[in-house]
């Protein structure tokens, strides 16, 4: 299991970074950037503000660059100082969004539709009511990667933001775990739920496209 | 535990979360059923494409602002 620990190549990269080294800073600024800003834009009303936050929290993360220890991952750390600007910016702006907003107010519902599955009075109550559609033997699913990569990235941003951003940084980024629950302060339950609902609507959206584009 | 159930542990398991002996009721239960035997492969099918989506690019003028902060620090 990757460690959430700074990689040398984090270490590596603080030293270029204090030396001044701008490649370096537009790599780091171009991967974690849209990430920032879409995290920012939960805690604060509009997106100019939202662009604040996310150069304010840079300026603190080169600032205190001296004091990275490495404890955590680089983008982790990062992450954390963006959570306290924005924090602290909505705070100001009297702005207090619950939980449930951002993360889905539908956590303790089933993620997976109730009518696929038999009910009590039918044979086997739980099991499912027939297979569901296979995707491996349809021929469209190869052909279709493009339209299926924007059905995706479609159905990632209409989740509620936080599922959203959950599902970005550990399937399309590759975060690991401890990465996500700590740059987005989120317990570990929350984190699995959040990942498992936004997985699950997004595997529901793919087989709906994949039906969909067999049947036309 | 009936198919309704474990696939809400789909992502558990995938995680590595399930220890015990939920983890090998889970795996009895995937190894005997086609219907969440394919919800499995479909999940990580999900997970691989979702891997293949592009990042974001921040626009020109973001860059910008941040770079002019970068060069304005003091060395060191």
């Amino acid at each position: 299991m990757e460690s959430a620990r700074a990689s040398a190549q984090d270490l590596a990269l603080v030293e270029r970074l204090r030396a001044g080294d701008e490649d370096a800073f537009l790599h780091l600024v171009d991967a974690l950037g849209p990430s920032m800003r879409r995290v920012a834009r939960m805690y604060v009303h509009a997106d100019a503000v939202a662009d604040e936050v996310v150069q304010e929290a840079w300026l603190g993360v080169l600032q205190g660059l001296h004091r990275f220890e490495g404890r955590a991952s680089l983008r982790t750390w990062i992450f954390r100082i963006l959570v306290n600007v924005a924090k602290t910016r909505g705070q100001r702006e009297g702005r207090s969004i619950p939980f449930a907003a951002l993360a889905g107010d539908d956590l303790d519902q089933p993620s997976f539709d109730p009518d696929a599955f038999q009910g009590a009075g039918d044979p086997s109550p739980g099991h499912w009511t027939s297979l569901p559609f296979d995707w491996h033997g349809d021929p469209e699913a190869r052909a279709e990667a493009g339209e299926l990569l924007r059905v995706i990235g479609a159905a990632i941003s209409a989740l509620p933001p936080m599922q959203a951003e959950v599902i970005r940084l550990r399937d399309a980024h590759g975060w690991s775990s401890e990465e996500v629950r700590n740059a987005l302060d989120l317990t570990d339950t929350n984190q699995r739920v959040l990942l498992h609902r936004a997985r699950a609507k997004v595997r529901r959206v793919v087989q709906d496209h994949l039906g969909s584009v067999s049947e036309a | 535990m009936a198919c309704r159930d474990i696939v809400e542990l789909v992502s558990d398991y995938l995680e590595g979360a399930l220890t015990g002996g939920l983890l090998a009721d889970v795996e009895a239960h995937l190894a005997a059923c086609d219907g969440c035997a394919m919800v499995l492969d479909q999940l990580r099918e999900t997970i691989r494409l979702t891997g293949m989506l592009t990042q974001d690019a921040l626009t020109d003028r973001q860059r910008a602002v941040l770079l002019d902060a970068f060069r304005a620090l003091p060395a060191g």
